[in-house]
Formats: C-alpha cells, sequence, structure tokens
C-alpha cells in the first residue's frame, strides 16, 4: 500500500466516523411550543383562558384569518356568533340573506341537509369551545398546579378561571340543546380514548343547569370592569332564564317560575334600560347600562371577519352609506322579511324609534328576491360609529360589541314566564313592557293595557325588541310558529313561502360528526 | 494536484484556436464490425493531445491537429475499444482513419443513473425512462422538466403558463391524494445524487427548479416504479427524476448558443363586449345603466403585451485522458405575456472530473443562480376579466377610470381599474441557489471489483419575495390602514453525506455478473423563515425600498430543522445474461415524525428474463431484443408539515386578543394532533417488456402497474368532544392506481450519407385512480377543489369508489328562464346537496406524446406533439360570473361571461354540471427547423462557421380542443379560474462550437 492509498483509507475512514457520529436523528421541533413545556410560562394560564373567550369571538390565531381554529368551512364563516346568527336568524321572518355561497341559501329556506356546511360550523364551534374547556381543566387541576409550583395567588386566579371555563362550556352547551338536540356530552373527565356518548336533551341540559348552579357563587356579580366581556352571576342568571323559558321545549316540562326567578335575580342586579335605544347597537355599546353580557369586538385588537364584522357589513347596501356607519363599504346580504315591517305597521299610531331603522329608499318590503338586495327593507340597526357620531378605530373591523344578554330581553322574559303561569306580578311584568315601549315611543303614547299584554304581543315586542339579536327561531319555536305554522317569503324554498315539516325546529347532527362517531344518532326527520 | 492539471488543460483550450492555421484534419468514421451501421456518439481522442471529437449520427468524425504522427483511440459504451497508432497528419491535408467497433458481449447499451451508482440499461430490472438532449423539448424552456414534457409515458409535466411558472410533475398519477397540502405527488428531484428541496421555501414564488440551467442538463431519468424507487425509500412513492448534467467529452470546445423570442396570446376567457353588457344591464339592472360609460374597452388586451426573451448561454467543455471539465455560464430574460411579468435568470455552472492516483475517480459539481422574477400584481388579471368593458381606461383628464360613489369619493365592492394596479403595485422576488456535490470512488486496492465512494453535497438558498402596495391604489384608499409592504427572506441549507461500497464480480464462464451495494446517507436540513407586513404606509415614496412608518408592523419568524439518517443495500444479480435479478432495502429514520414513529424500512424486489438470449429463442423470432420484467416496491411519502405528530400551542397574533375585563390578551391554542402519525405506504407492481426488432431499428417497452396507498395522510373530522380540534391529520384511508404505459422509438429512415434521416417516438399512457376508502366508517365524502365565487365553495370530492378530486356536481336536466332544473337524485322533493354526485375528474384517460427528428444534409427538424383524452376541466370563470344577478350586486357590475347567453342564469350555479367540461386536446407542443454548417473551405474567418447551427422555434403551434375555456390543460386542479393565458412563442437562435 502506497502513501498516497493510505492517506485515502484514512480519509475514508474518517469520513465513515463523521457519518456514524451524524447517524442520531432526534431534533426538537424548536419553533413550535408542546405541551410539555407551555405552562413553564405562568402567563399561560390567563392566556389559555382567554382562548376560551376568544372562541366565541376570533377564528383562529391571526385574525381576521389565517392558522383557522376549525377545518371544513371558510374561516370568515366559522365564526362563532355569526354561526349562530344565522341560524337563529336566517330560517326566520327576520331576515334573509343575497350571497349564493354553497349551503347559506338552504338557510333561507329551511331546506338544509345534514352536511350544510354552515349547520356542520356551527357544531364544531359549539363542541370547539367544550373541548377547549376541558382540556383546560384537565390541565388546570391543583394537582397538577402544585406540581408545577403555582403561587397562591395564581392558584386563586386559576379557580376563577376554571369556574369560567365551565360558564362558557356550559352556555355552548345551552346552544347545542337548542340547535340540534341530543348530543354527545363530554366534560373533562371524558377518556379522550373512548368515543364521546349522546345524552338525551334533557340530560344534556340537566348538565348545564347543575353546571350553571355551581359556578354561579365563584364568579363576580356583574361583567363589568376588570370582567367586562367574562362570566358572571348575571350571564349564568340570563342563561338559566333562557334555558328555563325554553324548558318545555327542550325537555318537556315547563319551568316557568325558575325562569321568571332568574330573571328577577337579573334586573335586580342594579342594571338600567339604556335611554338611547340605538346606543345598545353602537361602537361604544360598551358603556351602555343595560348590557348584562357581551362578546366585545375592537377593530385594533379582536378582527374577524364573522360577529359584528358581518352583520354591520351585511346589513349595509343598496343606497345606504356605508360612512354613515362607520364601515368602507357594505356586503349587500341581509334584509328584512315583510313580516317585520308588518309588526311596527301594526302598531298604534305614533313614532317607535326602533321602527326607524328600517331602510327603505331604494328597496321594496317583500324580499321577492333572495339573491337581489334591494328586495326586502334593509336594516341597519348595528354600527361602527359611537353614540356621539365617532367612527371605530377600523373601517373594516367594528369596535361594536355583540349584546348577548340585555336587560330588555330579561324584562320581557318575566312578563312572558308570568303571562304563562311561571308566578309573579302580572303589573310588574306590564310595567317592564311599558318602560321598554316609553323608551321606545319617547312618550307613554305606545303603552299597553293590562289586556293587550298578551302571549301573542310577547312575542311580536320581541320580534320588535329584539331583531336581529339572535333570538327569533328560539322564539318562534316556543310559540309554535317555525316550521309546521307561519308562512313568510321563501320560507319552504317557494317565494310565496309554506309551512315545513316540524322536524325542522331541529338542525340536524352534521354527516361529519355521524361519521366520526357511528354512536350518535341523527335527529328524526333527517 | 487537480488544480493544476486542470488549470493546465484550460490554457491549452484557449490557446487551441491559435493552432487552427497551421492544422492539418484527420477525419473518417466509426461503424459496426457488423454489418458497417454508422455509430453515432463515439469518443475519438488522438492521445498525447487534449484534441478529440464525438461522432455525429453518421458516424463521421473529423479533429483539427498539429502536424504529426499520432496515437489514437475510439471508445462507446456497449462496444470494445479500437485504437490506432502511426496516423501522420501533414499541414493543410486531411488524413482517414476509419474505426470499426466491435459489440462488446459483457455491454451492451447505455449507462442509466439509478441512485446510489449506475446500470446497464439492459440490466434494469424495474420502470426507468432516461431522456437525454437529443430528445429534450426545444423553444424557450425556462424550468428543466420543461424538457421531457411528453417524452416519457406516464410522466406528466403540468405548467401554468407563466414563463418559469410552478411547473408540476406527476409520474403515474401521483401516490397521494394530497389533501390539504397533508402529502404532496410531487416526486424526489435528484441533481446529480443530491435530493432537492423543493418546498416553498426554496424559490420566491416560481418553480425551484428555475435555479438548473436546462443547457446544463444531460439527461433527465424517472425511476418510475417502486422497485427502482424503492433505494429512496420514505421519498420515493411518487417517483424520482434524476437530473444528470453535463460534463465535457470531446476535446476542448466553446460552445455558444443565443437565442431571441417573442410570444403573443392565443386566447382568453370569452368576456361580453360592450353593446352585450350594456343590453345585459339594461335588462337585468336597468337602474344601473346610468353608471355605464360609452367605451367599448377590450381589458384583456390591455393588461396583455407582446413577450420578449432572450437567452446566452456560453461555455467551454473537454477531456483530455481521465479528466474532463465543464464551465458554463447562461444568462435568461423573459418577460410574460401578461404585462408585469419577467424572469431572469444568470447561471453558472461547473463540473469537473478526473482520475487521480490509479484508483480514485473524483467529480465535482457545483451549480448556482440567481433568478430575479417579477410578478404580475394580483388582481391585474382577475380585474382584467370582470371589469365592464362599457367603462373607459382613462378618464377625460387622463386619470384611470374608476366607478365612483357620491362626490368622486372612492368606494368598496366595485371592480378595480387593473391597468391602475399594475401602475402602481409591485411584486418581486429573487432567488440565489446552489447546489453542489463532491464525491471520490476509491477503488479498493487488492479486492479486485471493491469500490467504496463518498459524496458530500450541499443546497443552499436565499429566497426573497416583496410586495409594495401604495396608499394610492384605489383599494387602499378605502381601507383603515392604507398602502401595504411585504417582504419575506428564506434562508435553507441542507448538507447530505452519503458512503456506500459497491462489490461486483463477473463470472465470464457462466455470462454471469453479480453486485452489491451498501451504504449510508445523513441528511441534515435547516430552515429559517423572517418575514414582515406592515400597512399603513406613512409616505410612497421609498417605495418597495423600505418602511418611513407605518400603522401597523408585524413581524414573523419561523424555523425548522429536520434530520434524516438512512441505511440502503442493493443487489444485482444476473445470470447467463438471461436472468437478471435485482433486491434492495433501505431504512429511514426521519425527525420530522414524533419519537416511536421515526423509522421505517422500504424493501424492492424485481425479476427480468431476456428471452432473446434463450438459445431456443435466439434468432428465431422477429425480435432482435426481447425483456420481460417483473418488479414489486414499497415506498413511503413524508407529511408535508415536520412535526405534525406533536401536541403544540400556538400563540396568537396582536389582532386576534380577545378582550379579557380591560385587557386585550394573546392567546394560546392547543393543536389537535396524532402522535402516531407516520409515512404514507405506497406498494407498486409493474410488469412490463422491453422489445426490439429489425436489429433494434423499433424499441420500446410496454408497461402494466398497480400501485396501492395505504396510511393516507387524511385530515378528518373528529368525532364532537373527543379532541381540541374539529379535525385531526392522520394516516388512514387507501388509495389504487393502475395504467398502461406503451413507448416506441423507431428509426424511420437511418440517414447513410447525410441522407433522411426520421426518428419517431411515440408514447402513450393511461392512468386510472381510485379511492377505496377513507378509512373513518361512514366519513363518505371529503371536499375539495375551492374554486371563485362565493366563500368556501368546493367543487371537488374525494369520495370512496370514485378517482380522486372527481367533480362534485348537481347533473342538470334543463332550466325554466335561466332557472337550472337539477335532478332529484334521491327523490325528496328537495335539491340540496344530497343530489350532488361526483361527476369525471380533472386526470386525463389516456396521454399521448409523439416526438420526430429529421435530418437531411444541414438540415435538422423536430416537432413535439401532446395529446389528453378524457380530462375535464370546471370552467371557474364561467360559473363565476356567468349570471345575470352579479349585475345587482355591490356597487358596480361586473362583466358577464359569454356563458350566461346560453345559460341564462340569473343566480350562480356554481354547482351545475354544465360547467364541468371534456377537455381532451391535441396539442403540438413545438417545431424546430434549423441548419448546420458542414466543414467549409476557404479564409479562417468561413471556416469558423464550421458547425454553427442557425434554428428556429415555433412552441405552442396549435390547440385543438372542443373546450370553451382559457387552457384545456388549466394547471394541475382541473379548475380553470384566471390562469395565466396561454402564448404562441417564436424562438430564433444559432449555436457556435470553436
Amino acid at each position: 500500500m502506497n502513501r498516497a492509498t493510505t492517506r485515502w483509507l484514512a480519509t475514508a475512514a474518517f469520513a465513515l466516523a463523521a457519518v456514524a457520529a451524524c447517524s442520531d436523528v432526534p431534533v426538537q421541533p424548536k419553533s413550535t411550543i408542546t405541551s410539555a413545556n407551555i405552562f413553564s410560562d405562568p402567563a399561560s394560564y390567563k392566556a389559555f383562558i382567554a382562548k376560551l373567550y376568544g372562541g366565541l369571538v376570533v377564528t383562529g390565531q391571526n385574525g381576521p384569518d389565517g392558522n383557522a381554529d376549525i377545518a371544513g368551512i371558510d374561516e370568515g364563516f366559522s365564526q362563532y356568533i355569526r354561526g349562530y346568527w344565522q341560524l337563529q336568524e336566517l330560517p326566520t321572518d327576520e331576515a334573509i340573506i343575497a350571497w349564493g355561497d354553497i349551503g347559506l341559501p338552504e338557510l333561507n329556506t329551511q331546506t338544509w341537509s345534514a352536511s350544510n356546511p354552515f349547520v356542520n360550523a356551527m357544531y364544531s364551534r359549539i363542541y370547539y369551545q367544550v373541548a377547549l374547556a376541558n382540556q383546560f381543566l384537565r390541565e388546570t387541576t391543583d394537582s397538577k398546579v402544585d406540581q408545577r409550583g403555582a403561587s397562591a395567588a395564581l392558584k386563586e386566579q386559576i379557580h376563577g378561571y376554571r369556574a369560567e371555563a365551565r360558564f362558557l362550556r356550559a352556555l355552548s352547551y345551552w346552544h347545542a340543546v337548542d340547535l340540534f338536540g341530543s348530543v354527545p356530552l363530554t366534560d373533562e373527565n371524558f377518556d379522550l380514548r373512548t368515543l364521546p356518548q349522546q345524552k338525551s336533551r334533557a340530560e344534556v341540559f340537566a348538565f348545564v343547569e347543575s353546571e350553571l348552579k355551581a359556578v354561579r357563587p365563584l364568579l363576580p356579580a356583574k361583567s363589568t370592569g376588570d370582567y367586562y366581556g367574562r362570566a358572571s352571576q348575571a350571564a349564568v342568571d340570563m342563561v338559566l332564564a333562557h334555558l328555563y323559558l325554553n324548558a318545555k321545549v327542550y325537555t318537556g316540562t315547563d319551568r316557568y317560575a325558575d325562569a321568571r326567578a332568574a330573571a328577577e335575580s337579573v334586573i335586580g342586579a342594579g342594571f338600567t334600560l339604556d335611554p338611547d335605544y340605538h346606543h345598545l347597537f353602537e361602537a361604544d355599546n360598551n358603556t351602555s347600562p343595560e348590557l348584562i353580557f357581551t362578546v366585545p369586538q375592537d377593530g385594533v385588537h379582536t378582527r374577524t371577519w364573522g360577529g359584528m364584522t358581518f352583520i354591520i357589513h351585511a346589513s349595509v347596501g343598496g343606497n345606504i352609506d356605508p360612512a354613515a356607519y362607520g364601515i368602507n363599504g357594505g356586503w349587500w346580504g341581509v334584509r328584512l322579511r315583510s313580516p317585520i315591517p308588518d309588526l311596527f305597521a301594526a302598531e298604534p299610531a305614533g313614532t317607535d324609534k326602533r321602527s326607524t331603522i328600517i331602510f327603505t329608499s331604494g328597496q321594496s318590503k317583500v324580499a321577492s328576491s333572495v339573491g337581489d338586495f334591494s328586495k326586502g327593507y334593509a336594516f341597519p340597526k348595528f354600527s361602527n360609529k359611537t353614540s356621539a357620531g365617532v367612527t371605530g378605530s377600523n373601517l373594516d373591523f367594528p369596535d361594536t360589541d355583540y349584546p348577548m344578554f340585555r336587560l330588555a330581553d330579561a324584562y320581557l322574559i318575566y312578563a312572558e314566564a308570568v303571562l304563562r303561569g311561571g308566578g309573579g306580578s302580572a303589573a310588574t311584568a306590564l310595567g317592564y313592557v311599558n318602560a321598554l315601549r316609553e323608551r321606545a315611543y319617547g312618550s307613554t303614547a305606545g303603552d299597553i293595557t293590562a289586556a293587550e299584554l298578551t302571549l301573542p304581543f310577547i312575542l311580536d315586542e320581541r320580534g320588535r325588541e329584539l331583531t336581529w339579536e339572535g333570538f327569533r327561531r328560539q322564539d318562534l319555536i316556543r310559540f309554535g310558529q317555525f316550521s309546521s305554522a307561519g308562512i313568510w317569503e321563501w320560507k319552504g324554498g317557494i317565494p310565496a313561502g309554506k309551512t315545513t315539516e316540524s322536524y325542522h325546529d331541529l338542525y340536524p347532527i352534521p354527516s361529519n360528526e355521524l361519521s366520526a362517531n357511528p354512536t350518535v344518532h341523527q335527529n328524526p326527520g333527517y | 494536484m487537480w488544480r493544476k492539471t486542470f488549470v493546465s488543460l484550460l490554457a491549452s483550450a484557449l490557446a487551441s484556436g491559435s493552432l487552427l492555421a497551421q492544422s492539418g484534419t484527420i477525419a473518417g468514421s466509426v461503424t459496426a464490425t457488423d454489418g458497417g451501421r454508422p455509430i453515432a456518439g463515439a469518443q475519438v481522442t488522438v492521445l498525447g493531445t487534449s484534441r478529440g471529437a464525438v461522432t455525429g449520427d453518421d458516424g463521421r468524425y473529423s479533429i483539427l491537429v498539429d502536424p504529426g504522427t499520432y496515437r489514437m483511440r475510439v471508445r462507446r459504451i456497449g462496444f470494445s475499444p479500437d485504437s490506432a497508432t502511426g496516423v501522420v497528419v501533414a499541414s493543410g491535408a486531411t488524413t482517414t482513419q476509419d474505426f470499426h467497433l466491435t459489440v462488446s458481449a459483457a455491454v451492451l447499451g447505455e449507462v442509466v443513473s439509478i441512485g446510489y451508482g449506475t446500470a446497464q440499461a439492459k440490466d434494469l430490472t424495474g420502470s426507468v425512462a432516461v431522456t437525454t438532449t437529443r430528445e429534450f423539448n426545444t423553444g424557450r424552456v425556462v424550468s428543466p422538466t420543461e424538457l421531457i414534457r411528453a417524452k416519457v409515458p406516464g410522466v406528466q409535466v403540468i405548467d401554468n403558463n407563466e414563463p418559469g411558472g410552478g411547473i408540476a410533475v406527476r409520474i403515474r398519477g401521483g401516490a397521494s391524494t394530497a389533501i390539504n397540502g397533508a402529502a404532496s405527488n410531487d416526486p424526489l428531484y435528484v441533481v446529480d445524487g443530491v435530493p432537492l428541496e423543493i418546498t416553498g421555501g426554496a424559490s420566491s414564488g416560481r418553480n425551484p427548479l428555475n435555479f438548473i440551467n436546462p443547457q446544463d442538463i444531460e439527461s433527465i431519468t424517472v425511476l418510475k416504479d417502486a422497485s427502482s424507487t424503492a433505494i429512496y425509500g420514505s421519498r420515493g412513492a411518487n417517483g424520482v427524476v434524476m437530473i444528470t448534467t453535463k460534463s465535457g467529452r470531446s476535446a476542448p470546445r466553446f460552445n455558444y448558443t443565443g437565442t431571441a423570442s417573442t410570444s403573443r396570446v392565443t386566447g382568453g376567457p370569452d368576456m361580453l363586449d360592450a353593446a352585450q353588457f350594456r343590453d345585459a344591464v339594461a335588462q337585468y339592472a336597468s337602474y344601473r345603466s346610468g353608471m355605464l360609460g360609452n367605451a367599448n374597452t377590450n381589458w384583456l388586451r390591455a393588461v396583455e403585451q407582446d413577450a420578449t426573451g432572450m437567452e446566452h448561454n456560453l461555455g467551454v467543455a473537454g477531456h483530455r485522458d481521465d479528466m474532463n471539465y465543464r464551465i458554463n455560464a447562461g444568462y435568461l430574460d423573459q418577460t410574460g405575456v401578461l404585462r408585469g411579468t419577467d424572469t431572469q435568470r444568470a447561471a453558472l455552472s461547473f463540473n469537473y472530473g478526473d482520475r487521480l492516483f490509479n484508483s480514485l475517480n473524483v467529480r465535482a459539481n457545483v451549480r448556482g443562480a440567481q433568478t430575479k422574477d417579477l410578478y404580475t400584481p394580483n388582481g391585474v388579471l382577475g380585474n382584467a376579466v370582470a371589469y365592464p368593458s362599457t367603462q373607459p381606461i382613462v378618464t377625460d383628464s387622463g386619470t384611470f377610470y374608476e366607478f365612483r360613489g357620491a362626490n368622486g369619493a372612492a368606494i368598496t365592492g366595485v371592480p378595480n381599474n387593473p391597468l391602475a394596479i399594475l401602475a402602481q403595485v409591485t411584486d418581486q422576488g429573487s432567488t440565489l441557489r446552489s447546489v453542489g456535490e463532491l464525491e471520490g470512488e476509491y477503488e479498493i486496492p487488492r479486492i479486485s471489483g471493491l469500490t467504496a465512494t463518498l459524496r458530500g453535497g450541499y443546497d443552499v438558498n436565499r429566497a426573497d419575495r416583496s410586495a409594495f402596495t401604495p396608499t394610492t391604489v384605489y383599494s387602499q384608499i378605502t381601507s383603515s390602514n392604507p398602502g401595504n409592504i411585504y417582504r419575506n427572506i428564506n434562508e435553507e441549507q441542507k448538507t447530505v453525506l452519503d458512503a456506500f461500497a459497491k462489490y461486483a464480480r463477473q463470472f465470464d464462464m457462466f455470462s454471469s455478473n453479480f453486485d452489491i451495494t451498501g451504504g449510508w446517507s445523513a441528511e441534515r436540513f435547516r430552515g429559517d423563515y423572517p418575514s414582515f407586513n406592515a400597512i399603513g404606509l406613512g409616505t410612497n415614496l421609498l417605495g418597495i425600498n423600505g418602511i418611513p412608518s407605518s400603522n401597523e408592523a408585524r413581524p414573523f419568524y419561523s424555523l425548522n430543522e429536520t434530520r434524516m439518517v438512512s441505511g440502503f443495500g442493493r443487489a444485482n444479480l444476473s445470470l447467463y445474461d438471461r436472468y437478471l435479478f435485482t433486491g434492495s432495502i433501505r431504512g429511514d429514520k426521519s425527525s420530522r415524525l414524533a419519537e416511536g414513529h421515526q423509522y421505517g424500512v422500504f424493501p424492492s424486489a424485481a425479476f427480468a428474463w431476456r428471452l432473446s438470449n434463450e438459445p431456443f429463442l435466439k434468432d428465431r423470432t422477429p425480435f432482435s431484443d426481447l425483456k420481460f420484467r417483473v418488479a414489486w416496491g414499497k415506498n413511503g411519502n413524508l407529511p408535508t408539515l415536520n412535526y405534525v405528530g406533536y401536541q403544540s400551542y400556538t400563540y396568537g397574533q396582536v389582532t386576534a386578543q380577545p378582550q379579557f375585563g380591560q385587557d386585550f390578551v394573546t392567546t394560546i391554542r392547543p393543536s389537535g394532533s396524532d402522535p402516531n402519525l407516520t409515512w404514507e405506504t405506497t406498494t407498486s407492481t409493474n410488469v412490463g417488456f422491453d422489445y426490439g426488432f429489425k436489429s433494434d431499428r423499433f424499441t420500446g417497452t410496454i408497461d402494466y402497474y398497480t400501485k396501492k396507498t395505504t396510511r393516507l395522510l387524511f385530515d378528518v373530522p373528529t368525532a364532537a368532544g373527543a379532541s381540541v380540534t374539529n379535525h385531526v391529520l392522520t394516516n388512514i384511508g387507501s388509495l389504487t392506481g393502475h395504467g398502461l404505459e406503451f413507448a416506441l422509438d423507431a428509426k424511420l429512415f437511418d440517414g447513410e450519407n447525410r441522407g433522411f434521416a426520421w426518428d419517431a417516438n411515440f408514447n402513450a399512457a393511461t392512468n386510472s385512480n381510485k379511492l377505496v376508502t377513507i378509512g373513518r366508517p361512514g366519513v363518505t365524502q371529503i371536499l375539495t377543489g375551492g374554486v371563485a365565487g362565493g366563500v368556501g365553495t368546493n367543487i371537488q370530492v374525494l369520495q370512496a369508489g370514485f378517482p380522486i378530486n372527481s367533480f362534485l356536481v348537481y347533473h342538470q336536466i334543463g332550466d325554466t328562464s335561466g332557472v337550472p332544473i337539477y335532478q332529484d337524485r334521491n327523490k325528496d322533493g328537495i335539491i340540496n346537496s344530497l343530489d350532488l354526485r361526483p361527476f369525471h375528474s380533472p386526470a386525463p384517460k389516456w396521454i399521448l406524446g409523439h416526438t420526430s427528428n429529421m435530418s437531411w444534409k444541414g438540415f435538422d427538424a423536430s416537432t413535439t406533439l401532446r395529446a389528453y383524452i378524457g380530462n375535464y376541466v370546471y370552467n371557474n370563470v364561467a360559473s363565476n360570473l356567468g349570471y345575470y344577478n352579479i349585475l345587482t350586486l355591490a356597487n358596480a357590475p361586473t362583466n358577464l361571461n359569454a356563458s350566461v347567453l346560453k345559460t341564462h342564469f340569473i343566480t350562480p350555479q356554481y354547482q351545475s354540471d354544465v360547467y364541468v367540461e371534456n377537455a381532451s386536446f391535441l396539442r403540438m407542443d413545438n417545431v424546430t427547423l434549423g441548419y448546420t454548417f458542414g466543414p467549409m473551405q476557404g479564409p479562417r474567418l468561413i471556416r469558423f462557421a464550421d458547425g454553427t447551427r442557425v434554428f428556429g422555434t415555433i412552441q405552442n403551434v396549435f390547440t385543438a380542443t372542443g373546450y370553451s375555456g382559457v387552457d384545456p390543460s388549466a394547471g394541475l386542479g382541473g379548475i380553470d379560474n384566471n390562469i395565466y393565458p396561454r402564448a404562441r412563442t417564436f424562438v430564433g437562435g444559432v449555436s457556435l462550437s470553436f
């Protein structure tokens, strides 16, 4: 072997040694934070509970879009409030949307199927909240927190966060009970290696009720100050009030006395009617004394294509000047159907200020065409301008908070519960209703008498007071007017409208869920 | 050492020009001993000098040398070498020296790269196709894979019409559903032994292979079946494209090739003209008639241009004895037929090979290129299509026309003037990339047949992309934060270290041989991806060159780091030159998967039988060559994303902060993950014949294959409440595919004595795939194929029992005054998504290709024809802009697609099957005519033209199709939505050699 050969052999041997040294593969993900180290930072607990609230308002980690939370639908369409609002409003006599996006026209006409992307997205959103809450509760047990060496102050904070997580989970389960009926039920003790079990509507109802009652004492009285946008006893009471008011629909057993008591509890918590009805829906509505629980939005920090962004932009079009509503353009989408202007027309003479929102220039009353914005009166109820007329911080993304619960709703629940035999005082009920009407008329001109305070009046008054606030479908079902009774344009898919089969009172369990969890049964009729 | 040799060689090459004046010529022919047919491609060397030549198609060569007496040698793979001594050359005279080569018994045919080594083509047992320079596509070729379009059966090369734009290669249709980008259908690209990264970070936006100058490529080898690709293990399921670059093979010569081109758009979407549009508005949105102007503008023509291009390549290549080298510099500048598009490439390459110490073969290949890309800004094409033809481009006052609100204020919800966008928005990128390798193959002394190879390779790139939208752009005026700048800078580095040994032994007594290769490979990859996005610009004065101030700036940075370590082995046994056995195995361990799931083994086995060498068949069949092959193998396909098997937490951005009391809080979000996630596994079987008859004047292959991919990566819905998300990426589902491939190479005329020669290649392939199951009981459909129109509109589906990405549409059985009547398939009286059905797919049933190369005297001609049969395209321009209601939407009407004149649709009907069109086509991809000047007598200036070739090419000569949209080849997914217009290109060029 000559010297050159030796040298090359040595080189080769060295290279082989180098190869052997490279044989170790493990590389931990570096720009990714895993469950192994996330809670090394104590701020992660707050960041996580904030994500649970964020699940109601933003759609992903980028804002307004990008890095979406849920798959299977356009991210902007996947927003919680947008989905909830569409499912509660579009199939009713209150609203119709012009767009042809796949699955959306079916919401206008009550002709959806189990593969409707919007139904699926809402279901996914509900369970996204449930899953996040369960994960939060699993990761924040006392034993785990102790292991990580949390301070006593942090532990106390975490206890509060846990109550909030349970409130948010119960809120979403209430939405599930309302929209889908009998659904799978999991809590933080659920074994993730198994399939969730479907529970009856009454069982899920009972879970929501017991959770809300359990967390109520752990929460602050009102969602104000440091608790703005967060869970409170008043928010709990409002969920309970709705749950009880609709208990007959949900479980077959009425709970009107409980509904009345829950409403009373909120009414006694110190909220007052906002003297300016329109302020409730404007960019500075966070200052309104009437709002009980909101989903806050902000043009700088909290951006989404859903929520108020959708509601404000979609209701602007035609001859409406977008700048007057603090936005850079309308989306030409949602209008009223004719029953709502008719509700106002049926009122006594005098001006109901709530009806002045109706925008008729260039619009016709009857929504004779689904896709043409000019058919059906426009209804720009929500705005990105403050009560002082100042435009919000961003022309795309409003500062307006979504008013999920407000005092007027509590008044009407009280009145309805009284009328339905839930005890309480008929005089008080009349007083509450007339308080709303006096605000609307600016005088007693619109006041009603005790004899006029009937259940049909309550339904109509809810239609006038709470138009486009996400209650209409629920109300119509409670009054038996949603599917097999009640006719308005395009219901059932024909221009004049027709009744539909009563199974439409529940949305179908999405086909995605049926395939992912074969133990789940479809709602009857689908 | 090598450097000295090289420098002296280069010097002599440079000096050689001055020798020509007093030199003489050796010329002659190289023919085969049996039959006397000319042998092309033989290497003729004048020993002791740097001079030499390669024989042409006619087997002739000619070499200029100084007067003297020489020894000469001729070599050609597949033949025994021949030599001559005492060749006397006198000044100014021509000495004739002919050679006769005998077909070598042991070696017949070409050497083919097969990954970690080479093989004789005759010994191949799998499905491997080689395309070399002569067969490459001609004309303006920006991206290397364009060279083999329509050349290899079963290899689909799909472009997007943009110069240098994204080009996808699909080998046998791909092995994955590639849903949501979870896994890829791209083949593995290997350049001179270095596997390339082709993910998004590897270029500023166009084809990541553009850094390879097509002029540097000697051959492209496609490994198609699993037995060939199993040596690449977890990355081989979609086939392997191996690019081998040129090296010096003859006496030192400078080569220059220059071309110039011009291109013009051949068609576009059929939109309403001004008169038709005015009528439509009058009828369906009469209240808007007042918004219309009196112009008749063709907006598409206004954003198009006649593209120009030029390309120069200058190189020197040569060899002496065992040393060879090649240096080439190339420059290309090509504009697009859409205004604003341009690509420039400056590429350098260097190849060097030598044999040192009589036992060490070294080879070094280094190439690098800078690519500068200008992109036509977003929205230009879309707005040009949608802008009403009644509106003028500029107003009377000379500014760009826009739809305006009261008092001339800017408004949203209107189409934007595409020329205003073109004039203001900048979108550009640049890519600097280099790939190289150094390898040494050492012949171990005293053990004959044992070699050890060590190869180090690298792939580094830096790609940036910047876009600047000034505050004055119409859509920005109404924004809260007008004006924005975006920039990203990707930096990626990869190193590869391969070490392998091969032992080969021949048993001449039995005409048998045996070889075994075993080795080790380690790869490291690191990518850094910083970027920022600034909106609300303080001024436009800096343009794209900086941010003076902005209202909002968001930085991003991420890092990817991965490693892979592999062991591999392969054994070949050839018995009696008739029975061939191959087995290979590779083990991969990849850090991209979660621990415990990182390791996989990928075996293959193959057998081939050379029937034509059987004594009982020899000379009794019409076949001069007949080989039967059967092969089986298993491959993997890694997930596209890294670390998807880990549960991770993602931080939210500052614009996704919920209000939490008085604060806005940055959130964290847990991801849903499957800790058991692993690669997709593809098993395939290939059965084929290689045939040749009439003394191999006609040769070809027939292959039939089946493949099945299991553990398909699927993003599936999870059971509600069972995971932290509503979907998780997991390995379920399976896909099968099968196909038939046919290739025939025919030497129709052999062109003896510079007469008429015609080589023709015909190839045909069919591939069909079918999703067997999504693997989760009850999951019947997964929607894919998002289209423009509405939000979240999907038009394709993955459904068990149907080809992947079949169109999912209603069956339209008629219409009543523009309201379609759809078939109520489930007869429930309601038309909803339950009535949709899978309907055709974008994949062609047959792909046919034909190439002809002809020559006569100094003339040469070639052409490439391509046809797809049975591919379907969804005409998204028609569905998105083909309904009258659009005239009433938003703040101004948009133009209508002419399809509405037939469909009369009032509302959008995205899911009607009228938009799914048969897009079968026949296209002449290119035709070239060239003339090569022969040897000339006379003054030196004229002789300089010796071997000069002038040529002209037309690309995209014609397309015959019944498809109504822009381009029946419509990219990859079969959705035609504002795709880059196709152009016809005329190229003229000259190539010199001196």
